[in-house]
């Protein structure tokens, strides 16, 4: 593995010159000739019904070309997650009701921004407010304020595909006052098993909302061109096929008649996959307009309206054995969703995806709800659903060895899962390196001595200090529209290439590590190649940048395009040098050799020319896909959690040692550490900046960062409120990479973007109770609950 | 109500007719198409929109052009010379100190800045220097790699 050329070295990022001198052109950098500008107004009530939105002096301004209300899409439903159990409860603009602060009323587009603004402020809307509730449990309850009742009868945007499930009658979700979706599964013999456990405990944990602080806030740009009618559209996001399809449905155009644009993303991390109403509104009033429409949010929309990190409260009951094997588990999630469903019933569906790879555990059960409140939407954030469930799984198995005065590691070590387990849904781990990342991050936190040392500290002590520990995991792609990815090489008569892909660099790298798997199976160097991504007009197909599928699903697509080019000018190159067949010829630095006799050589130029001129005219384009996994057909049932989920986990143990300052109840995160199983790493440099930035954002959610609500109204829609990591924050930091050759991914890869957002979560919660001797089971971890965790307030 | 005020914008000097009420991430943007200062939060709490004013690091979102009248800008558009990456921008490719790139434009311009008032700073005072920069993708570890790799 290490005859590599081009892959798992530090290559520089393709795009870092763009980026380090200011060309980069992100979404909010476009600007078009004859641009107007959009702005949305916005519900001020949490739950209420709307009687009259009059726009009569607003369209009357001038300057104003377009004001739009829910009267004119009366009929556009939409939604993250749009199957037949889960019809599309999204509108881009409220029709009957609004259901939290924040839900889109009007959108007008006009000359300038300032115009815009002055618009929002003319247009009289009158509520008629009805009763609303913010807390999930009170919203399960009988007599709860009913948020959704109407009926929709939507059908899934995939169904044309044929790949869900077809089921005559869709079975019915319990009878729970604003459920938005349910997941149950459950495997072994559960009951039985916590009566033979020697011990059980039951715990609850909970965590609150977070934003992802994308530094590029959303927008959108909007381009309708009436002569070949078609919507152009630049738009920051991390999936452009996905949004192409969204916004086909909605405005009833074909795909073809839609180009995504490509344009940088300034951040993403889960937050700029679902389809918002300042898109759609962007799209709308541009073809209503007949002028190119942009819509940027501000800060404070940011926070408030595009997606937060679900809270969820995660009960958990263990039944183990007096030597710390896991017997039996029975957890249950309750997620809040927020006015709309967002990706409630994915959430809770992945906090079993991420909770039962780790360890192997006989009897199980595990049921979720997502619940509508009046609080923002929910939606995908990194590890979705991942942070909250080993967040919660860690800590109670660390208060468990706690009670049972066992090591947590050793309780980690006898029931992590092994490389070749198949887990209970039939997904195989083909690689798995739990117990490597187990060892490897005890020893770099120096776990036995640490924690002697932490037991040892005089009670007096202002500052106390420990260590914790965590595990997780997270998949490397899965089905999901459009379900596969696919990658175009075409090769240049200079012997260089340009590959076209879908996907997305929205920070993670992609552009330069799929440079390198074109590179090392190919024979070229990174300079001679060019990527054109982004572009659904250019790009063939691809899952977009989420799901953590870049690495492995468009990794493979790359690769076989890339062998695909190859093998045609093997084939020329063996006509050129008057071989029976190109078998023996090697490529490397742009030439084509025979093995055995590197004399005998033709160059790619040489070889390309000749395909031209003998070849039937073939330039050669080479073309690879994958599919986002290959065995299987379907997406998993989000009900029952059957089905298969992922081709390949990537695993991690993340370690931290903190510092309470007991006096001020303030946490110090002194050390971080990150062992991470991604398979093979394509590069050093992009993988530790996954990791690094993976930790931050886990630290941040561990120990300050909270979306605080009172009554659905967001109070610290600033960074500076928000309290999210800054430079001084950064702990001191190790990672290790456990290279374990991933069979199914493209030179051994899976994934790292994701996962590791997770463990730092638990290990922080685990070091804490280290330090202080007593357990907080919310994060954040505040002062003010760690001074009321010591009775200090 | 406009004013006309006089910028040197990367060693370019430029007269402007500018509304009063405009801040100078406006002007750049806006009006000199300078896209690379970026606009994170408006509100002067990220730094991406971080320019050097008469060689200091200053939040343009906070300014209003008109403070700006005949002074000297220098925005991330005007670092590197005659094609050639500065060194800065150089260390940040190179130690994976950029990744979506959002918020590098006011980094590389607050440390160019930093190691011409301390060529020799500590890590803490690396950590200082960009503690009003937000990045949400590096966890800021290789972008202090980069930043020391200029320490003797």
């Amino acid at each position: 593995m290490n005859d590599y050329n081009y892959i798992g070295k530090e290559i520089p990022r393709v795009d870092g010159p763009a980026k380090a001198t200011g060309q980069a052109v992100y979404t909010v950098d476009v600007k078009l000739p004859e641009m107007l500008y959009g702005k949305i107004l916005r519900s001020p009530h949490p739950h209420a019904r709307l009687l009259k939105v009059d726009t009569s002096a607003a369209e009357q301004l001038p300057g104003v070309e377009a004001v739009i209300t829910g009267e004119d899409l009366q009929e556009v439903r939409y939604a993250f997650v749009d199957t037949p159990r889960y019809p599309a409860d999204e509108q881009p603009l409220a029709t009957e009701k609004v259901r939290y602060i924040g839900d889109e009323v009007a959108a007008v587009a006009a000359e300038s921004e300032a115009i815009a603004e002055k618009a929002l402020s003319l247009i009289k809307v009158e509520y008629e407010i009805l009763p609303a509730v913010f807390d999930p449990e009170k919203a399960m309850q009988e007599g709860a304020p009913v948020i959704h009742g109407e009926q929709s009868a939507s059908t899934s945007f995939w169904e044309d595909w044929g790949v869900a499930q077809q089921k005559k009658t869709v079975q019915e979700d319990p009878s729970i006052n604003n459920l938005s979706g349910h997941t149950f599964v459950s495997f072994g013999d559960v009951e039985q098993a916590f009566q033979e456990a020697d011990y059980s405990r039951e715990d609850r944990f909970e965590l609150k909302p977070t934003a992802h602080c994308q530094m590029e806030p959303h927008a959108a740009v909007a381009s309708y061109n009436p002569l070949e009618d078609k919507l152009h559209v630049w738009l920051s996001t991390q999936g452009i096929f996905l949004k192409r399809l969204f916004l086909s449905k909605t405005l009833g155009l074909p795909a073809s008649k839609i180009r995504v644009h490509h344009s940088f993303v300034g951040g993403a991390f889960g937050g700029k996959i679902d389809l918002f109403p300042y898109e759609f509104c962007a799209a709308y009033l541009s073809i209503k307009t007949r002028r190119p429409v942009k819509i940027e949010l501000d800060r404070e929309e940011v926070f408030m309206t595009t997606r937060q990190r679900h809270p969820i409260i995660v009960k958990i009951k263990t039944g183990v054995k007096k030597d710390g094997t896991i017997l039996a588990q029975d957890i249950r999630v309750i997620a809040d969703n927020g006015g709309y469903r967002g990706s409630g019933p994915v959430v809770i569906f992945l906090c079993h995806g991420f909770s039962f790879p780790v360890y192997n555990v006989p009897n199980y059960r595990y049921e979720g709800f997502s619940i509508y409140t009046n609080n923002g939407i929910r939606g995908p954030q990194r590890g979705h659903g991942a942070p909250q469930i080993r967040f919660a799984i860690d800590s109670h198995l660390d208060l468990i060895a706690r009670d049972l005065d066992l090591d947590l590691l050793t309780i980690m070590h006898k029931n992590v899962r092994q490389e070749g387990d198949v887990l209970p849904n039939g997904d195989r781990l083909d690689s798995c390196g739990l117990t490597e990342c187990l060892m490897g991050a005890a020893g770099a936190i120096d776990w036995q001595k640490k924690r002697e040392q932490s037991h040892l500290q005089a009670n007096g002590n202002r500052y106390r200090r420990g260590v914790g520990i965590s595990l997780c995991s997270m998949f490397s792609g899965a089905m999901y529209y459009p379900f596969a990815s696919a990658a175009v090489v075409k090769m240049h008569d200079d012997g260089s290439a340009t590959l076209f892909t879908g996907a997305q660099d929205i920070g993670q790298g992609s552009y330069t590590t799929m440079s390198q798997v074109l590179a090392e199976e190919l024979g070229i160097g990174i300079e001679d190649i060019c990527v054109v991504a982004g572009d659904t007009e250019l790009c063939p197909i691809d899952l977009g940048s989420f799901l953590s599928c870049t690495a492995l699903v468009t990794g493979n697509a790359v690769k076989k395009a890339a062998a695909d080019a190859k093998r045609q000018m093997l084939e020329s190159a063996a006509d050129l040098l008057g071989l029976a067949d190109p078998a023996g010829l090697k490529t490397q630095n742009k030439m084509i050799y025979l093995e055995d006799d590197p004399q005998k050589s033709v160059s790619f130029a040489q070889a390309i020319q000749a395909s031209v001129l003998k070849r039937d005219g073939n330039p050669i384009i080479g073309r690879g896909s994958f599919k986002g996994y290959p065995r299987t057909e379907r997406y998993p049932s989000l009900a029952k959690a059957k089905g298969l989920f992922t081709g390949a986990y990537g695993f991690a143990a993340q370690a931290a040692e903190v510092e309470v300052d007991t006096l001020t109840g303030l946490v110090r995160l002194v050390k971080a550490v990150t062992f991470h199983d991604c398979g093979f790493p394509l590069n050093k440099t992009v993988v530790e900046g996954q990791i690094h930035g993976c930790v931050s954002m886990g630290a941040g959610q561990a120990l300050s960062e909270e979306v605080h609500l009172e009554k659905g109204q967001l109070f610290n829609p600033s960074f500076l409120h928000y309290q999210l990591p800054i430079a001084l924050d950064t702990p001191e930091s190790a990672e290790g990479l456990v290279a374990t050759i991933e069979p199914s991914g493209p030179f051994g890869a899976k994934e790292v973007g994701e996962g590791c957002v997770a463990g730092i979560l638990g290990a922080i919660a685990n070091a804490v109770h280290d330090a202080i001797g007593v357990r907080i089971y919310s994060l954040p971890i505040t002062p003010e609950k760690v001074l009321r965790a010591l009775k200090k307030i | 109500m406009e004013k006309t005020i006089r910028l040197t914008v990367n060693g370019e000097e430029k007269t402007l007719k500018i509304g009063v009420q405009q801040t100078l991430l406006e002007v750049l943007r806006e009006d000199l198409g300078l896209t690379g200062t970026k606009k994170g939060c408006n509100q002067g709490e990220c730094g991406a929109c971080t320019v050097l004013l008469d060689g200091k690091p200053v939040s343009s979102c906070l300014l209003l052009a008109v403070k700006a009248d005949g002074k000297t800008v220098l925005t991330i558009e005007g670092l590197a010379q005659a094609g050639e990456l500065h060194p800065m921008q150089q260390a940040f490719n190179e130690k994976g100190a950029i990744q979506c790139g959002f918020c590098s434009p006011g980094m590389i311009l607050v440390a160019k800045s930093l190691l011409e008032r301390n060529p020799n700073p500590s890590t803490q005072e690396i950590k200082e220097a960009i503690a009003g920069n937000i990045c949400r993708c590096t966890g800021y570890l290789q972008i202090i790699e980069a930043i020391r790799s200029f320490v003797s």
